[in-house]
This record gives C-alpha cells, structure tokens and sequence, in this order.
C-alpha cells in the first residue's frame, strides 16, 4: 500500500510552533496603552490611580485553590489579604503604601491591646456598632468565639495556632467549641469579655507582638449562632465591605457590597466595585495572557507573571509603566544544618557561605527582576528593624569566593572538601534549578553533593523537616524559604532559628540551630514592651545567625506584577508583598 | 471475520435483549465493586507497604507547623488509624447508605451515592463531581461527535480515493494528529485563537442552560483540540477497515446486482467496516468521559480531569476515589452500551 | 488509549505439492512467513524509513549518553538574567551546543534531549514489553484452554480495563513516597510509570491475542500436534505462539507511541521523570506550563519535534509491518 509523504507536513507542526515566536519576546505590543500609566514600580511607593468611583466588576484569578475562604482556618499569604474584604480582624495592617503599610494598627478594636499584669494581659475594647451582613451587631463574645473555633484542629486544622500556644493553658485543654459542653459555649477561660465591647486575653508567657497575632484573620468575629463548623467556608458571615453571594468550591466565588458595613468604621478597606469574582484553578499562563488583554484584573497568588509574560512586559515600555517589581517578604534560602557532619564545624559552614554561586541562585530563582534581589542578611530588607551587612561577601563577590572558601575547608579540617546530601522541594522548578546550581558552584571547591527531591507536600512533614530522617540521611543542605507571620524580626527568627521551635515533625528551623545568644535576644525581644528596642534587636539576631553560617541566604524575593490599568487605588501592601486588595476599585 | 473476544451469541429477540441488559448491568455492579476494592487497595496499602505510617499520613492534611494534638485529631477524624478493611467498610457503607457527617455546629446526611468527604475541604465529594460533570459531558459529547463524523467521513472518502492527493493529505495530517501530544495542540490553538487574534477570548465554561451560543463558542478550541486527536485515529482505522471490507465478495456482489454505488458503500461496506470502530469509540468515549484531563487542564475548564489533578496534588484520598470509581463507572457503562449496539449494528453477533 | 484493531490470522505455511514433481524443487521454493513479510516490507518504502529511524532512535538511545556532553551542566553565563532566556537566536545555537540551551539553567539542550531519548524509550519499552508479556501469556491461555479459565480471565480483563489509566498513574505517583521497595529517585519512580502503564495496558494485547489464538486453535497443526501426544503447555508455546508473533510484534509497535505521549502526559501533569534527569515530556512540560514557549520557542519545538518524529517513525513502521505481515490488506 502506497503511502503519503508527510515528512513535509512535520513542517506544519513547526510552522505553527514558530508562529508563537511571534507572539512572545520582543515588542508585544499587548495591554491597552492607557494614558495614565504611571510607571514602572509606582506602585511601590505611591497609590496609582487614586479614585473614589464606584461601580464595576473586580475579577480575580488564582491558578490553584485556597486552602480555605474561612478565616479561621487559611495560612496563606494571599487568602490573609483576600480575607480583607470580608472581615475586619481585631487589627490590620495599615492601607498606605511603603514601610507605612508594615505598622499594624486597629481595624474592629478602638486602638491596640493595653498591655497590663507585666505583658501578661492584653485588652482590646471593639468599636460598638460594627454590623455583621445580616444586621446584627458584633459583641466581644463573636471575637472570643472566633478565637476558640481556632482550638479545634480537626474541624479547623489548616490556620495558625498561635492562639493555643500563647493563650493561659486550662486543664482539661479546652478541646474547641464544638466539643465543648460548657454553658453558652463559652469555655475558653483565658479570654474573657468583661462587657459587650471588651475582650481580655490572658498570656502563658509576656508576647511583646500580640497585637500581631491578633491581626490574622482569626480573630475577625464569628457569630455562635452562625456558626457551621467545616461549612463556614462556603459562606462566612462578613464584617467587611463585601459578602459572599456564591461559592461554588474551588472553582468561583462571587461577592457583593455588604450594605451593612460602613467606610466610617473601616478606613483600611473601600466598598468601590459593584461586585468581586475570585475564579481559582485557572491555567496559570491564562491568567497572565487574560490579565494583558484586560480581561483579569487581578492575579490573586500575588507572586507575579510567568516567564512568557514577563519578557512581554519588560521588552514594552508601555507594558512594563504598568509593573511594578516589589520585594514580596520571602526569603530564598537554604538550610545549612548544624548537626550532620562536617558541617557541624562552623568552618565547613563558612566554606558553603563563600563557595555558593549567588548570581546562579538568583537566575535559578528567575533573575533580578523575576527571582530577587541577592541576599547577605537573613531577614528582608521589609522586615521592621532589618539592616543590611555582608558577612561572606554576597554582594561585593556574588559568584562565590572560592579563595576564601577552601581556607575555610582547610580551617574545619577537609582541605579536599567533602561530601553531604541536598534536600529540596522537586516540584518546585525553581528549587531544583537552586539545587543543581549549588550543587555545580559548590564541586568547585570539592563539596560534593548528593540531590534528593522531595514532594513539596510532604517536604517539612516527613522528610526535610524530620530531624532524624535529616540526620539518617545526611541532608546537610536543605532548600527552603521563608515569609514571617508578622514582619518584625521576631515574627521572622523565631520559627526558624529558636532553639526550642526545633520540633521532631513539621520542623522549620531545619538548621537546628540552638544558639544561646539568639535564643536570648530573641526571649527578650518577646518580652520588650518598646518597639524601638525590640526592633533593635532583629539585627542583632540576623548578625549572629550568619556568624554561626546556619542559613545561606539566597534572595530577597522579588516579583514582577502586572497592575492593571483598569484598577484604581493600586499599590504595593509591603507585609504581603503584593496589592493591596482591601481597596482596589475599577475605573 | 471473527472479532476478537466476541463470540456469536444466540438469536435475537426482544426478551433476549433485555436478558442480556440485565445480566450485563449485574455484571457491571460487580466490576465496580472490585474495581472499588482494588483501587481502595492501593491507594490505602501501597503507601503503608512503603513504610509510611497512618501518622505520617494525616500530617499530610493539616496546616502548616501542626501540633503533634493537631495531627492526631486529624488522623482519627479521617478514619486513618483504623485497619483496611475498616476503612473500607466504612468507604462502601457510606456509597450504599450514606453516612452522618458532623460538621461541628450540626450533624449532616450525606446521601447516597456519598464518596465521603475530602479530606482537605471537608465538603462532600459527589456533590463537587456532579457539578463537574456537565463540562466533561459537553467537552466529550461535543468532541466525540465532531471526532466520529469527522473521522469517518474523512477515512471513508480517503478508503475511495485510494492514492490520490486527498488521500494522502488527509493521512498525513491525521498521522500528525496521532502523533503530538495533546497539550502542545492546545496550547498551539489558545495561543492563535485565544490570545493572538481574539476570536475565542475567554475560555470559560458556560453552562448550556445559561447560554447555548456562549457555551459552544467557549468549547470551540478544547472541542477541536481534543477531536484532532481521536479523528486522526479514526479516520486511519475507518480507512483501513473500509478498504478491506471493499475489496470483500460480497461488495462485488452488491455491485454486479446493479445496487446503487451509495448504497454499496454505505449498507455494506460501512456497515461492517463500523464493528471495530464502534467498539473502540465506545471505550474512547468512557475513558473521556471521566475527565479529558489534558485539554481541560490546558483550557481551564473545571470539569473531572481538573478535578482529579487538584485531587491528586492535595493527596485528597477520597477524592482520588472517588474520581476513580466515576471514571471506571463510565468507561464500564460504555463499554455495556457498545457490546448492546454490537447487536444492533453486527447481525452476525446477533445470529 | 484506544485499541489496535484486529488482525485477521496470518496465512498459514505454503508448500508446493507433490504434484508439481517434475519441476526441480529449487525452482519453486517454498517461502516462510517470515520471507514474505520481508520482501513485502521492503517494497513499503515509507515503513522502511520509519523502520530506520527506529532503529537509528533506539542506537541513538544506548550510545548517544556517552557521546555528548554532561545534561546537567549549568551554563549561567548563557543566559539573560532578567528574561531568563538564552542570549543569541533561536535558543542560543552555537558550535558548542548545536540545538541551544535551556532557559535558566543554560544546559545543552542536545545532550539532554539524547539522554532524553534513553529514558524516554526505556520507559516506552519496557512498559510495551511488561503489557505483551502479561497480555501474550493470558490471551493464548484464555484462548485456548475455554471454560471457566477463559471466562475468568476475559472477567478481570474487563477489571484491569475500567480503570481510568491517566487518573490512576498520576494519582498512583503522588501516593507512593519518594522512596519505596528499595528502589528511590527515578529507579522507582520509571518502576512505577512502568508498572502502571504495563500492568494496566494488558488487556489491550490480551483480547487481541485471546482472539487470535481463538481462531488458530481449530486449526489442523494443533490438531496433529494434538495426535502425536503433545501436551498443552508445548502447543501453546512451540506451535501457537509462533503464529501469534506477528500481532504481537505488530501491536508491540504501535503501543510504544502511545507510552511515549503517555509519559510526555504524565509529565505536562507534574508526575513525570523527576528532574535533573531529562526526558522529552519533562523538557515539553517545562516549556509549556513555565511559559518558556514564548521567550525560547526552540525550548519546546525541539523536544515536541523529538517525541513527533519518533511517534510517527513507529507507527509508519508498525503500520507497514502490518500490511506485510497480513496477506489480506489491499497494496
């Protein structure tokens, strides 16, 4: 049987393939050239498009699922700044661009807890006419109530749990409200509520940052009555300026103006759009195609554009005056871990320090405008108190100083250099490029090391995290990353560098470190009432965990984000690291 | 020509049928129960022959920096504590009668079929597969259609002009279809006629209901993504058994009684060229049916395929299986309702 | 994954008869299945050159990992930094690296897509080799023995073909941990994608060669076979299964595309090869879901063309192994 000749129709495939070289690289001229495009990063430092006109749809896109919308029970970064729109937590973060945006101030509560019985006790009064979207009033027993959902982990296992670990501990533990059989429900006895507008919470120990942790999510107020346990996420009761109107899980949540909520009680957030769509499980490069062509406005992650998008937007003057490129608070880094050997010699751990290629980690990580900014301090230039010094040369020699790198090998006894195993999170393509980097900057100098990928999901939980398995397998270098839970140096250090935070599963400080000088700084910094002296001390701590080589750090992370000509009041949230989405309105 | 794994069954009539349905559909439960009992086996035993304990499990579904209390209540909570058979008792109970869920404030019924509850949303996982269903169902049907006219038509009139430039046009460009990966054919359409010249921006589902024109426009690139694909592969099949059912006896037969060419072609020729197509199309549609998880991951489409790759990433074990089970139940019914047009279309079965 | 089609049953042995005595028996000689087939293929110019790139493919897959350079090599130098794309046209082709390198890391994408090839293939044929080993195993004893044997197996073919392939691979990937049964890494993660994809793609050869041997079994050498007093287990496999090579050896061929696409599949998924080792449907679904596609169109042509030109050689070629190997279909 005669056959046809296709050889001349492989071209087809690459005529088509080669017809999106057009598409991408140089000149695309996408996006519609508005004239008011302010520039390149304006929105880091200023409010683009200041406007106070109402009406439009605000879509957001999100190219996974939240983890949860109850605010009870998310940990992450951007759900804590979706939140916003519906819930008013004891205190926020202030709407302002800048380091303006870092300081924590009262969003429900009148003003910041009072401190009184040496650090131990900590009262917050609420503003007495908040209204929830079904007109009821919000009490102090909502906020306790919010509080104590937190204390079920069965129902509610996805959130922090700071609050069982700060709050006075009861005996029997106070097992959540919806196994508690206590009259009215209200069985935590370390918060109390004194009258309809006072909440009291009672410390285990002094927490200088309190008024951090009741700025998450948990403590915006949940009405008893209202309460569905697990199905609170499909509709939670709003305090903010919009409410739920549809959620479909995972797949497309709808909100409307909350007409209860007032801008009077509420000046970190704006009721301007007429409704807000979050449509989650996108395709992630259709989200940055859609948010070019203005048919997205927001990408909801907030860690910015895929590489296809981004060389559109910095090769187009016109594309890149409407990107900004702000720090995103996440530090890249690797784990140097104190305890498997060699390089429980500090010297070895120095070694790593000048050997590392930083510019290697920065392209891994995307390059200086995509990856990030290299890093010599462990804390990021917007944690509260940070300053910037070098101790291994990784700005003024960023592609290692092998010179100084084998004297230090030579100093912890192996010249030659030696040999340990590398952890990292093989789904994460940055990682692994991370991964293969150090491994090609560090055989420079004879530290041979051996990869091993994880799932990120199991990552802290069963391997990297585990210190016996880390220890069983030699993992002295272990990928990793880090954004505080508050951006101060204590919301920074303290999970991953507190000797007592080391913990047998889910370990964060995988370097185990267990260094009595920041242990110290760090006691104290949680128990020092005055801000200026306890942000002196993040240096402090930062100085010495580089001294002790226990973290290299890679980069200060940085992402390219797309703003939208169509929003108004855009600008960089700092503590989140990407807009704020509490105000944005449509033009 | 004998068929492989079908062997002529006895004659038809109406009550037969039925009997045959019948017994085919107590079949069919069956499958399913051990399809479900293998499934359950390895989702459930392969992790523990790895070495991995229920604890380790359940840290998996909790948050971040979990309390050593935290993962404990997670693992009695899902049930992972308990033996196999336990669990999977509990699994099949809760399919055929269904079972309480306390939610914390209240306690729900969750009705049968009831695939339990996902283990990281806590919501009922049926309720999130039928709302699923209906884009897989428009994607496939649309697609199927598109691929079964298409094809056929294609590798029928290539099978008639054997050896001239529409022949071997067509079969070049379907062996181009059978041979890049489905991904890349998407990603090619969306880039031309998505992004590039917005004749199809937007794609997104829209429910026929809401908006028939919307909705069809919407699935026009993942329909013809996805059909590429399967007519290429059945206009080769449908040429290749049209050209040896053509040059049969009994075609030159029908011609030398005078019958009209149409109707050699398509009574005759067609007609016994269908069997394999038939059956192939069958399990091609089954398969499709519990997710065209490629295409509907390259569009953004929420049907089962994104769902079962959400699963999957979130080790959503009830999730995972309860997409299985779907999914085996559609390629199972399918594969019923061919062997039933089998009867219809092949009377030599028949006979 | 859709079933090949049938194969009606070769023809059988020819020999001359008796009756043409007369004339030399060297000049009418008898030919083998084999000889036919061979002098058929070779007048099936297309199937020739699929078969060669096949084999070129397969010798590219054992010796091309020592010929060219390290895959895992970093070349930042050749990249830009803040585009993350190599410097120079079309993914930055040069002397030192004929096909470009790969964005971000700068690694030579012709030594990667070469040891790219080996995985690839391996997985293909060691997953084809695990489904026609089980498949060609069940499908002549069903076939043969009848009964309740048959009934059984023809019940749990049915089993193993309900099963959603693709759900069931990348949901059986993320359960398993990144170590287990002594093997980890991508020892165990190719044992596992072999696995999946052989043991549940059997039944595809088994129906075929369960039909086949359905209809050989009547035939008069298992009879005389059957009449000098030989027993089941030498019928099957000294007189059945060297008539059944030729499906199988068809069907081989065309199932090995099919495993290729899948791995790519599974790749573009996130459930592929585990990087830094290279395979073709890691380097596509690198390109594809990271939007390299659009900065380093190369970065994704080169290695889709790869998969391309290798699925199509084998089809072309099993297409044409077919047509000689069945006296049936029209030339």
């Amino acid at each position: 049987m005669r056959r046809p000749r296709t050889i001349g129709l492989a071209a087809l495939g690459m005529a088509a393939a080669l017809a999106l070289a057009a598409c991408g690289g140089s000149s695309g001229g996408g996006g519609s050239s508005s004239s008011s495009s302010a520039g390149f990063n304006a929105a880091v430092t200023s409010v683009v498009n200041p406007s106070s006109h109402k009406g439009g749809t605000l879509t957001f896109g999100d190219s996974s699922t939240p983890d949860s919308t109850d605010p009870g029970n998310t940990y992450y970064a951007f759900m804590w700044n979706l939140t916003r729109l519906y819930t008013m937590p004891l205190m926020t973060y202030k709407s302002c661009p800048g380091k303006c945006g870092l300081q924590v101030v009262p969003d429900l509560a009148t003003g910041p807890g009072v401190v009184t019985d040496n650090g131990l006790t900590w009262t917050y009064h609420i503003q007495p006419n908040i209204k929830f979207e079904d007109g009821t009033t919000v009490t102090s027993a909502d906020v306790k109530y919010a509080v104590e959902r937190t204390f079920d982990r069965a129902k509610l296992p996805l959130g922090p749990n700071y609050f069982s670990l700060l709050l006075a501990p009861q005996k029997p533990a106070y097992p959540g409200p919806f196994t508690d059989r206590s009259k009215n429900l209200m069985g935590l006895k370390a918060v109390t509520t004194p009258n309809a507008t006072t909440v009291v919470f009672q410390l285990a120990h002094p927490f200088a940052d309190f008024n951090y942790v009741v700025a998450i999510p948990q403590t915006a107020p949940v009405p008893p009555n209202k309460d569905t346990g697990t199905n609170y996420q499909l509709h939670p009761m709003s305090t903010g300026p919009y409410k739920f109107s549809s959620y479909q899980l995972n797949k497309q949540l709808t909100m409307v103006p909350n007409t209860f909520w007032k801008a009077s009680t509420d000046p970190n957030a704006k009721q301007l759009a007429s409704k807000v769509t979050v449509t989650w499980n996108m395709n992630a490069n259709d989200i940055d195609n859609r948010l070019l062509a203005g048919d997205l406005d927001v990408d909801a992650a907030g860690t910015g554009v895929q590489a296809a998008a981004r060389a559109k937007i910095l090769s187009s003057p016109t594309l890149k005056a409407s990107s900004d490129n702000p720090i995103s608070g996440f530090l890249w880094f690797t784990y140097i871990n104190t305890k498997v050997a060699p390089l429980n010699n500090v010297d070895c751990r120095i070694a790593v320090e000048y050997a590392a290629n930083k510019t290697n980690y920065q392209t891994a990580y995307g390059g200086p405008v995509a990856g990030g900014q290299i890093a010599s301090t462990v804390a990021p230039p917007n944690v509260i108190g940070q300053k910037a010094f070098d101790l291994y040369e990784a700005t003024s020699k960023p592609n290692g100083d092998l010179a100084k790198a084998k004297a230090a090998l030579k100093a912890c006894g192996k010249p030659n250099g030696f040999s340990t195993g590398m952890a990292y999170r093989s789904d994460r393509p940055k990682e692994v490029a991370t991964a293969q980097a150090l491994q090609a900057s560090l055989a420079q100098v004879g530290i041979k090391l051996s990869l091993h990928g994880y799932p990120s999901g199991t990552y802290f939980s069963n391997f990297a995290g585990v210190p016996n398995y880390v220890h069983s397998h030699n993992l002295g270098l272990d990928i990793g990353g880090w954004a505080p839970d508050w951006p101060d140096g204590y919301g920074f250090f303290d999970f991953i560098a507190a000797g007592n935070t080391i913990s047998p599963a889910g370990n964060t400080n995988i370097e185990e470190l267990n260094d009595p000088v920041v242990n110290n700084l760090l006691n104290k910094m949680a128990t020092t009432t005055d801000a200026t002296t306890r942000n002196s001390y993040t240096a402090q701590i930062d100085m010495q965990i580089m001294k002790d080589a226990a973290i290299l750090p890679g980069v200060y992370a940085k992402s390219l984000l797309y703003r939208s000509p169509n929003l108004t009041n855009v600008y960089v949230q700092p503590y989140y690291g990407m807009y704020n989405y509490a105000v944005l309105g449509l033009k | 020509m004998l068929l492989p794994g079908r062997n002529p069954g006895r004659a038809a009539a109406p009550g037969i049928v039925i009997t045959f349905i019948i017994r085919r559909l107590v079949a069919t439960v069956f499958l399913l129960i051990v399809v479900s009992m293998i499934t359950f086996a390895i989702f459930f035993l392969i992790p523990r022959l790895a070495g991995q304990n229920s604890y380790e499990l359940a840290t998996q579904y909790v948050g971040r920096n979990p309390t050593r209390a935290a993962v404990l209540a997670t693992e009695t909570k899902l049930g992972l504590d308990k033996p196999i058979y336990v669990q999977y008792g509990t699994f099949l109970k809760a399919i055929v009668f269904g079972t309480h869920y306390n939610s914390g404030t209240s306690t729900t019924y969750c009705t049968p079929p009831c695939f339990g509850y996902s283990f990281r949303s806590q919501q009922p996982v049926w309720p999130q597969m039928v709302s699923d269903i209906p884009v897989t169902l428009s994607l496939a049907v649309g697609a199927a259609v598109l691929w079964l006219v298409g094809g056929v038509a294609i590798g029928v009139l290539s099978a008639l002009r054997r050896g001239t430039f529409f022949d071997r046009f067509s079969m070049g460009v379907a062996l181009l279809g059978v041979s890049l990966p489905i991904f890349f054919t998407g990603l090619i359409l969306l880039e031309l006629f998505s992004y590039k010249w917005p004749i199809f921006p937007n794609v997104t589902f829209v429910p026929i209901t809401q908006n028939p024109l919307l909705w069809a426009r919407n699935l026009v690139l993942p329909w013809i993504c996805l059909a590429f694909l399967y007519a290429a592969l059945y206009a080769r099949l449908t040429r290749a058994g049209m050209l040896e059912t053509m040059s049969e006896d009994y075609i030159r037969t029908a011609r030398a009684k005078g019958l009209r060419e149409r109707k050699v072609i398509f009574k005759h020729g067609l007609r016994a060229a269908l069997t394999p197509i038939v059956t192939i199309f069958g399990m091609d549609l089954g398969l499709l049916l519990g997710g065209a998880i490629l295409t509907e991951v390259t569009f953004s489409l929420h049907g089962l395929g994104l769902f079962t790759v959400e699963a999957v990433q979130n080790q959503d074990l009830p999730e995972i299986l309860g997409v299985t089970m779907l999914a085996a139940f559609f390629i199972v019914i399918a594969n019923m309702v061919v062997d039933i047009l089998y009867a219809v279309v092949d009377p030599r079965v028949r006979a | 994954m859709a079933a090949p089609l049938d194969v009606p049953s070769p023809s059988g042995d020819v020999a001359p008869e008796a009756m043409l005595a007369g004339i030399s028996s060297k000049d009418i000689e008898g030919r083998s299945l084999g000889q036919i087939a061979w002098l058929r293929l070779r007048r099936d110019k297309v199937a020739i050159v699929g078969g060669g790139v096949v084999v070129f493919l397969i010798l590219v897959a054992i010796t091309g990992p020592h010929l060219v350079q390290n895959p895992d090599v970093y070349h930042a130098n050749l990249i830009n930094p803040t585009f993350s794309r190599p410097n120079g046209p079309f993914g930055g082709i040069s002397l030192a690296h004929p096909l470009g390198v790969e964005p971000v890391t700068g690694r030579d994408v012709l030594s990667r897509v070469v040891n790219g090839a080996q995985v690839s293939l391996l997985i293909a044929f060691l997953a084809t080799a695990l489904a026609v080993g089980i498949g060609v195993v069940m499908g002549i004893i069903a076939g043969y023995f009848g009964g309740w044997v048959d009934a059984v197996i023809a019940r749990s073919m049915d089993v193993f073909l309900a099963f959603p392939l693709l759900v069931f691979a990348i949901a059986l990937v993320g359960v398993i941990p990144s170590a287990a049964f002594g093997l980890s890494g991508n020892s165990l993660r190719i044992g596992l994608l072999v696995f999946v994809i052989g043991f549940f793609a059997w039944p595809y050869m088994g129906r075929i060669i369960r039909g086949q041997t359905l209809s050989l079994r009547e035939r008069e050498f298992v009879d005389a076979a059957r009449s000098i007093g030989a027993r089941g287990p030498y019928i099957l496999f000294r007189e059945l299964l060297p008539n059944l090579v030729a499906p199988i050896l068809v069907y081989s061929t065309l199932l090995i595309p099919t495993n290729i696409l899948f791995e790519a599949a599974l790749s573009y998924l996130g459930v592929g090869i585990i990087p830094p080792t290279p395979s073709w449907g890691g380097m596509l679904s690198d390109a594809v879901n990271n939007g390299y596609y659009s900065v380093d169109p190369m970065y994704m042509i080169i290695p889709g063309v790869a998969i391309f030109i290798t699925v199509m050689a084998f089809n072309l070629f099993g297409d044409g192994l077919r047509d000689a190997l069945d006296p049936r279909s029209s030339r």
